[in-house]
């Protein structure tokens, strides 16, 4: 095998190369989590919900996409776009017709109720889907690979990655320059002043819940190709989605950017420099935020400080 | 007073004429303990379902026909445990066959020890069960053999330069330990490795690191969605392209799962498949899927197997007493759609029978259902399996 020179032995020197390609991997893995804590974080900060289904919703998206391209033989652009808009309308109806109930009491009886949503659906989809795994395919147009000039990177997650960075610009300008945006984040400080000044802030609750879901849809099936989809698999992402938010700061949108940034390059650094640790950095780092700035980078002060 | 007296009188009476009625009527109960429920049911419904299909067509045995008894233990060590005493003490079964999840076998064979009665562990690799006690047996396949047979045959058909990515816990550590020692025999070169979290999603940092080493061939001792996750990850950074993709265990419902296409051409240990060139396997295989649904997997095939060993012994002693039993299968070279042949050690309770080499066909190849596997090779039962006494444990007298 050729290029066989270039190696030598364990515990070689790492290279700059190797180590930008693992970075730049890093912002693709961040990718998800940035999707991710941005729905998660935007409901936190408009309906002061903890919304443990959040990883569910993701499954979801995973399952949409499967459905809509492996059972009725679409497309997966058309998976992309419509099972985000299924997930945001799944979203929806649990808002308006479960979560709504439940604005008036402290904040753990929806913390609850979205826990038990949660192993509902996850249920549910393991009755319908079986508990297997179910194969699905990156698209043609983005097999293979594509030169940086530094680096093979494939298709597919520099794919992701401008996905993500589109949305969250898109994200950002909405919340920062419309007129809706403006009405969110008023709600997010004070929905009852909302209220009061005309608004139907429910309407917007509604939206955000929905908005907030779609995300997680995406981000399911923009993961289906790369990995297993079975009715367990928002599980394990949603715990290190809450790490993200944590670092991030609860309703924060950069913080969600930069969080979720930060939890896939500690990911990918650890695994090069301190392999048996690296899925505990990030729970390090994260209880660093949480005794030296407990509401993380961009956290508002009223909710935990 | 004295009429309570009188009625518990009567009733122990009428207990002991019972008693020898109860004695003559005592047909071989075989119980048998699987995941049939949760996630991992796809996996264990086999196992009971093969036991149900060779009872039901045993003829009857010390004069009265075998029964069955099937306890789900949904991969639980504490209800595992529950079921085994419920198994031998409530339902007086002869022997407890199968048990998924090592530290749910553990805790069975303990169980047996304790109660006297056989054991046979088809579903658990931990070598643990090896030379554990005297009444446990460890049947089908063992961590040691799978990754020693992934070691030795492909040091010689595979390439020099091994990669490893590990499951990080107590299994994998295992499979790490016995598949080095293997390589080293063989003068593989092993260049790397990585201890992975169990349920990792995405592989790729992992991935990237093991194809910078360059080796000849990546080893994943891994199982489950994060054997999906990690081949789904090779494939996608061009490793698979450059190395050969090594399994030491891969489950059909995974393949099935994720897709054949991301497994093509990789390579696993296995105990047994449906198509090893074994007399009898193919009518046992089609019989079972006529009736299931469903290709039998090594854990159905192997469970079946140490039932129907248990019930031939019982034969051959003429008796169901437990350690007539126990000797009749001990040191007994057996033939039957598992193993060609097997042989029951009586050292260390250890049944063995040469390992195989699967490959993963192309999806173009596949010409019926299930049909994932080419058999390639295969690795002498003595060379795949631990040597007596390698865990330096002796098993006591009965």
């Amino acid at each position: 095998m050729e290029g066989r020179s270039s190696f030598s032995p364990p515990g070689y020197s790492m290279d700059i190369q190797f180590v930008f390609i693992q970075l730049f991997n890093g912002l693709a893995l961040g990718s998800f989590y940035i999707l991710l804590s941005l729905g998660l974080t935007i409901i936190f900060g408009m309906l002061g919900v903890v919304n443990f289904a959040h990883g569910a919703l993701y499954m979801l998206g995973a399952y949409c996409g499967y459905t809509l391209v492996q059972v009725y033989s679409g497309n997966f652009w058309m998976a992309v776009i419509l099972s985000p808009l299924i997930v945001a309308l799944i979203g929806i109806v649990m808002e308006s017709t479960l979560l709504r109930k439940l604005y008036d009491l402290p904040h753990f009886y929806n913390l609850l109720l979205t826990f038990g949503l949660m192993i509902f659906i996850e249920e549910l989809i393991q009755i319908i889907y079986s508990p297997m795994g179910k194969p699905f395919n990156t698209p043609k147009e983005l097999l293979g690979s594509i030169d940086l000039g530094f680096m093979l990177f494939p298709k597919y997650r520099l794919f992701i990655l401008g996905v993500t960075l589109f949305l969250a610009i898109g994200i950002w300008l909405f919340m920062g320059k419309t007129k809706l945006g403006a009405i969110i984040r008023a709600g997010t400080d004070d929905s009852e002043m909302v209220d009061a000044l005309g608004i139907d802030i429910s309407k917007i609750f509604t939206l955000v819940f929905g908005m907030g879901a779609g995300l997680a849809g995406l981000a399911g099936v923009l993961a289906a190709p790369l990995q297993n989809i079975f009715p367990y698999m928002g599980m394990g992402i949603l715990t290190e989605t809450f790490v993200v938010v944590i670092i991030g700061g609860m309703g924060s949108i950069f913080g969600s950017i930069l969080g979720g940034i930060i939890v896939g390059e500690l990911i990918t650094m650890g695994v090069i420099f301190w392999p048996p640790m690296a899925n505990t950095l990030i729970y390090i780092f994260m209880a660093a935020v949480l005794l030296l700035r407990p509401r993380g980078f961009f956290g508002r002060v009223k909710f935990f400080e | 007073m004295r009429g309570k007296i009188i009625i518990i009188g009567m009733i122990c009476f009428l207990f002991l004429l019972r008693a020898p009625y109860a004695l003559a009527k005592d047909p071989v109960k075989v119980g048998v303990i699987s995941v049939l429920s949760g996630p991992l049911a796809v996996v264990g419904k086999g196992e009971p379902d093969a036991i149900k299909m060779l009872i039901e067509g045993y003829g009857p045995l010390l004069g009265e026909k075998v029964e069955l008894v099937i306890k789900d233990h949904a991969y639980s060590p504490g209800l595992a445990v529950e079921r085994a005493k419920e198994l031998y003490e409530k339902d007086k079964v002869d022997v407890i066959i199968g048990c998924p999840n090592s530290a749910a076998a553990l805790g069975v064979s303990d169980q047996a020890a304790k109660n006297k009665k056989l054991f046979i562990s088809t579903d658990a690799g931990t070598c643990d069960l090896i030379a554990r006690n005297p009444y446990t047996i460890k049947w089908n396949y063992n961590d040691y053999m799978l990754a020693t047979t992934v070691g030795l045959w492909g040091a010689e058909h595979l390439g020099k330069r091994w990669y490893t990515i590990t499951s990080d816990y107590a299994w994998g550590h295992d499979l790490l330990k016995y598949f080095t020692a293997a390589l080293k025999k063989k003068g593989g070169e092993h260049v790397g490795n990585d201890m992975v979290a169990v349920g990792t999603a995405d592989y790729s940092p992992y991935i990237l690191k093991a194809a910078k080493a360059n080796p000849d061939v990546l080893v994943l001792l891994n199982v489950g969605k994060d054997a999906v996750n990690s081949t789904k990850a090779a494939v996608e950074y061009g490793l698979k392209k450059k190395a050969k993709i090594v399994h030491a265990l891969l489950f059909e419902v995974d393949i099935k799962g994720a897709g054949i296409d991301i497994f093509e051409g990789d390579y696993t240990a296995a105990s047994w498949n449906w198509v090893a060139p074994i007399p009898g396997v193919r009518k046992f295989a089609d019989q079972f899927y006529e009736r299931y649904g469903d290709r039998p997997i090594f854990m159905a095939a192997g469970g079946y197997s140490a039932a129907l060993q248990y019930l031939e012994a019982v034969k051959r002693a003429g008796t169901k007493e437990q350690i007539p039993v126990i000797k009749a299968l001990l040191n007994h070279t057996f033939k039957d759609i598992f193993a060609d042949p097997g042989f029951v050690r009586a050292e260390d309770h250890l049944q063995l029978a040469k390992s195989y080499l699967l490959k993963v066909k192309k999806a173009s190849d596949v010409k019926e259902k299930e049909d994932y596997f080419e058999i390639i090779g295969s690795v002498a039962a003595e060379e795949a399996n631990p040597p007596v006494g390698f865990f330096g444990r002796k098993i006591g007298g009965f």
